[in-house]
């Protein structure tokens, strides 16, 4: 539903890409962008804070004698857009030329998906101040009633959200533009331990539709539980063992086994990928397709940020690696076809059981629930990263543990999967399950 | 709160860029405009070219205590940053971003409204203040009648040669130099890229009891990251040097240090062994090894955390944590350094601010809010990453004084555990006081010497504990000159940090572990 207003936006991507040409540029594109955000903090009763604005600017790839920059602006008005993308030329015109820029084939910009995606709340705009004020309260509240609430010593509820709108023009013929919404929610609950500390845990709920986010108290209920369970945690001692990593938390595992997929990082030799292609890398129970045509999903898209066409592709197929994510000019640096450089939505190939189950089958071993700093070597696969969970014994959830340390690499760690869960994490792109892994290297005491 | 080194990566899309296209970047550090402000002037000095006047300010504050509100600020920005980047041999990668716009801030109690535009006209910022100004609700207050200028602002990022007038010719030769030099350095180096950024950000704040300042406030950043093949294999490394400086920063000598460091951390890789994990003394190398401190105590010290009771120090200020030749500082003062400022970004002064006095937990940090909860001066800790984000008290320098130990003497002192010393990031859980650092390189300590290489190990601490267990300090303090950023509810601001040679007797290091028995 395009108002006059978007036509305006779409006219001034255009208009860029006209006052480039004319200023010397071979070839350009123009992002013109505009997003609105809202958010309201409630803390112990009260609302802490508000804060309500809309941004919005235009982001220009300049192709200018073999040359290339990038720029941005949010001054919109037609003689300060001239001036300033004559700037960005002549800035473009003094550095080394680069023969591997490019826009992309035109023929990558064909093939979008016609579904709609639902990326778009219909509803967004009713949902207003009061409403998030209603909910951010309401949040507040369930959490202070659960059994055990005395022990709270603190606790913040929050609501965001926002639209963003982006109108995309390249001077070999793309054009495009996409809307999408998204509604978060979260509590943070601190309390207080016997021995001084303030043992902390949140949760959170997030939709591109407002009516996704299902019933929100739950966040409030979930996050109090959460930190109440982590009262009294001890450091559990070192060893290998079997741990079981929450899909919450999953995530940010597996973006550290992505992130080395990017032809940049390959080009670069910052891959521990580089020639595993077709080769087993991580246990045959991981099949994931990456799918950005995911109806409301978080990484859902027609295309890509150079305006390729999204497709759905498999990126492990029983543990071998079947593609890497490949972007115009890395791809023409490596000679290898661009397939959208950016991951989607992850599909996984779920297992039948429940994060229950799982724990109850390994017995023994740990519950990762959190994960604290740490970081992962992209070009050997080595990582280290801090832990909180639990312990588990005799099949269950014991007592809490924190102060831990995960290590490993890569290439041993994924291989160790013994388990997949049923559970898909509803609230990102990654959308993973719990994960169950044996023998794996855990420091504590 | 996580912190890195290096530079911050932030997309476009939603990060609020901003810029007025047909304003140069000339004059941003001009000796005609802001820097030469001596004795009274009117309280809009640079921002006066964006059309931006005494009435519209007063106007605006009026607009934003329409509804009651105890308290308002404006923030004005622009903000101009160049990138170079530098791959395969070539500078072939430009962009330039322009960010002009306000914030506008309410408080009423501990309750903030906040708004921002990038339409600096009376209209765009009537919106943004009437929508922080619905925080209140209450009856109009005043606006303040005139503007005072802040008097006797200190000059700590002075900049002789301003960075519009280096030709883009000067930075190329200065990056492809150091690229060169970097491959030079050793034939297993295979890959180097280089990643330089010059900012200028000039800043205006007035508020409801009549303050106005502006201050200019120049940043530079070089990156140099290198990839080492030795036998079929590959290392990674990378490091970094920040300062609010101007292009005299980037001596031959700098550049010299930065190659040759560098090239020394990736291919000592090729060595490096992971240490064992579990419990064991570590002693911090002087210098970057403050990233322990910003973590253990920094964050929990800061005082929004405290106002909301939800620190692990929120109990513990006149209470000793550290042994009595601990002390620990967070200042902002220290000339041309990364976290140095001339005033706050809600307008307060900046000095030191003493966290540990002689073992003794002594002050929080400090922004408005909370200074007024606790009943005390704000101590210059409000801070925000830009126009489009409320303040909160954030730190600046922070480091540890000098102690009576020699490094020496504590290396010698170890028998089995490590020696840290390149990091490339941290992060706390500010409750429960658990910590983390992430370790680039390091070393072995085995029977009082260092001997085999380490890396990418991660370090997990409770900062309380921590301080206990700080038994030795060397008398060697070092202020790092890393690009380190630090992140609080998704603002990013940029930080020093600094320490002595520091033994920690007993701290989990998150090598690999073999399964016992």
């Amino acid at each position: 539903m395009a108002t006059n207003h978007d036509q305006n936006m779409l006219a001034i991507a255009q208009t860029c890409i006209s006052l480039a040409k004319s200023a010397g540029a071979k070839e350009a594109s123009a992002r013109a962008y505009r997003v609105r955000d809202v958010s309201l903090d409630y803390r112990d009763g009260a609302v802490e804070k508000i804060s309500e604005a809309t941004t919005r600017g235009v982001a220009l790839q300049l192709f200018v004698d073999g040359r290339y920059s990038t720029a941005s602006t949010s001054d919109l008005r037609p003689e300060a857009l001239k001036t300033f993308i004559g700037d960005s030329i002549a800035l473009a015109k003094s550095i080394q030329p680069d023969p591997f820029r490019a826009l992309p084939d035109p023929a990558l910009y064909k093939g979008q998906t016609a579904a709609d995606l639902q990326l778009e709340d219909p509803k967004y705009a009713a949902v207003n101040a009061e409403e998030a004020r209603r909910i951010a309260k309401a949040i507040h509240d369930a959490g202070r009633a659960v059994k055990g609430a005395e022990a709270i010593t603190s606790m913040t509820s929050s609501f965001s959200s926002n639209l963003v709108e982006n109108w995309m023009v390249t001077s070999n013929g793309f054009s495009g533009s996409n809307r999408s919404t998204s509604f978060f929610v979260s509590a943070n609950v601190s309390a207080k331990d016997a021995d001084g500390r303030r043992p902390e845990d949140s949760d959170y709920a997030s939709s591109r539709f407002y009516g996704g986010l299902g019933d929100a108290t739950a966040v409030g209920t979930r996050a109090a539980e959460r930190t109440l369970r982590r009262l009294g945690s001890k450091k559990g001692e070192t060893s290998a063992m079997n741990v079981v990593i929450d899909n919450r938390a999953a995530g940010r595992l597996v973006n550290m086994l992505v992130g080395p997929m990017s032809a940049a990082a390959l080009q670069q030799k910052r891959s521990f990928l580089d020639g595993k292609l077709g080769q087993q890398i991580v246990s045959p129970l991981m099949t994931i397709t990456d799918d950005p045509h995911v109806p409301k999903g978080f990484g859902s898209r027609k295309f890509d940020m150079e305006g390729i066409a999204a497709k759905p592709r498999v990126i492990l197929d029983a543990g071998t690696l079947k593609t890497y994510y490949v972007d115009t000019y890395y791809g023409r640096k490596l000679k290898m076809e661009p397939n959208g450089g950016q991951p989607s939505n992850f599909i996984w190939k779920l297992g039948a059981k429940s994060q229950k189950e799982l724990l109850s089958d390994i017995k023994n071993g740990l519950l990762i629930t959190s994960f604290l700093g740490g970081n992962s070597n992209g070009g050997t696969g080595d990582f280290s990263i801090g832990v909180t969970g639990f312990l588990v014994r005799n099949g269950a959830i014991a007592e809490p543990v924190a102060e831990m340390n995960l290590s490993g690499n890569h290439l041993e760690f994924w291989k160790k999967l013994v388990a997949v869960g049923n559970d898909p994490f509803a609230y990102s792109s990654q959308r993973t399950p719990t994960l169950v892994f044996e023998n794996v290297s855990v420091a504590g005491v | 709160m996580e912190e890195s080194s290096g530079l911050t990566r932030r997309t476009v899309l939603g990060a609020g860029a901003a810029a007025l296209a047909s304003v140069a970047m000339s004059d941003l550090f001009s000796t005609s405009s802001l820097l030469a402000e001596t004795g009274p002037v009117p309280g809009v000095g640079y921002f006066a070219r964006f059309g931006v006047t005494d009435k519209l300010i007063r106007d605006t504050i009026g607009a934003a205590l329409s509804k009651g509100g105890d308290y308002a600020d404006v923030f004005f920005q622009h903000r101009v940053t160049n990138n170079l980047n530098l791959e395969d041999g070539a500078v072939n990668r430009a962009s330039a971003n322009v960010g002009l716009g306000v914030g506008v801030r309410v408080l009423k109690g501990d309750q903030t409204g906040y708004g921002f535009t990038e339409d600096l006209t009376a209209e765009g910022l009537r919106r943004a203040a009437l929508t922080a100004a619905a925080i209140a609700d209450g009856p109009a207050k005043a606006a303040p009648v005139r503007f005072r200028v802040m008097e006797q602002k200190p000059n700590r990022y002075p900049v002789k040669i301003r960075w519009d007038d280096i030709r883009p010719q000067q930075k190329l030769s200065m990056l492809n130099g150091l690229n060169e030099k970097t491959f030079k350095t050793d034939s297993r180096v295979k890959k180097v890229s280089l990643g330089f950024m010059d900012q200028g950000s000039v800043i205006l704040i007035a508020d409801s009891t009549g303050r106005i300042v502006e201050d200019a406030q120049p940043m530079t950043t070089m990156y140099l990251s290198v990839v080492a093949e030795q036998d079929g294999r590959r290392e990674n490394n990378s490091i970094n040097r920040a300062a609010r400086s101007d292009f005299s920063y980037y001596t031959a000598d700098r550049l010299d240090r930065m190659a040759k460091e560098v090239v020394d951390k990736t291919v000592v890789l090729f060595d490096a062994v992971q240490p064992p994990a579990g419990e064991m003394p570590v002693v911090m190398a002087a210098g970057a090894a403050g990233i322990l401190l910003h973590e253990a105590i920094g964050h929990g010290m800061e005082a929004d955390f405290n106002r909301k009771n939800a620190s692990i120090f929120s109990d513990k200020i006149g209470k000793a944590v550290a042994k009595p030749f601990v002390s620990i500082v967070d200042e902002g003062t220290q000339e041309a350094a990364r976290g140095a400022i001339n005033v706050d970004d809600e307008g307060n002064p900046v000095g030191r601010t003493m966290l540990v006095e002689n073992g003794t937990l002594t002050s929080y940090l400090h922004d408005s809010i909370s200074a007024k909860h606790y009943g005390v001066k704000p101590t210059g800790n409000g801070r925000r990453q830009g126009y489009e984000y409320a303040p909160m008290p954030r730190m600046r320098s922070t480091y540890m004084l000098p102690g009576p130990h020699k490094r020496d003497e504590i290396v010698a002192s170890v028998k089995k555990g490590v020696f840290c010393e390149l990091f490339s990031n941290g992060q706390v859980n500010i409750g429960a006081g658990d910590f983390t650092f992430y370790v680039k390189n390091g070393y072995l300590i085995e029977d009082g010497k260092l001997t085999k290489p380490i890396k990418d190990v991660n370090i997990i601490g409770n900062g309380p504990k921590v301080l206990e267990l700080i038994d030795m300090v060397a008398d060697d303090l070092k202020i790092d000159e890393g690009g380190w950023t630090c992140g609080k509810d998704g603002q990013f601001v940029p930080v020093s940090q600094g320490l002595p040679t520091v033994r920690v007797s007993s701290i989990t290091v998150g090598g690999r572990a073999e399964k016992k028995g």
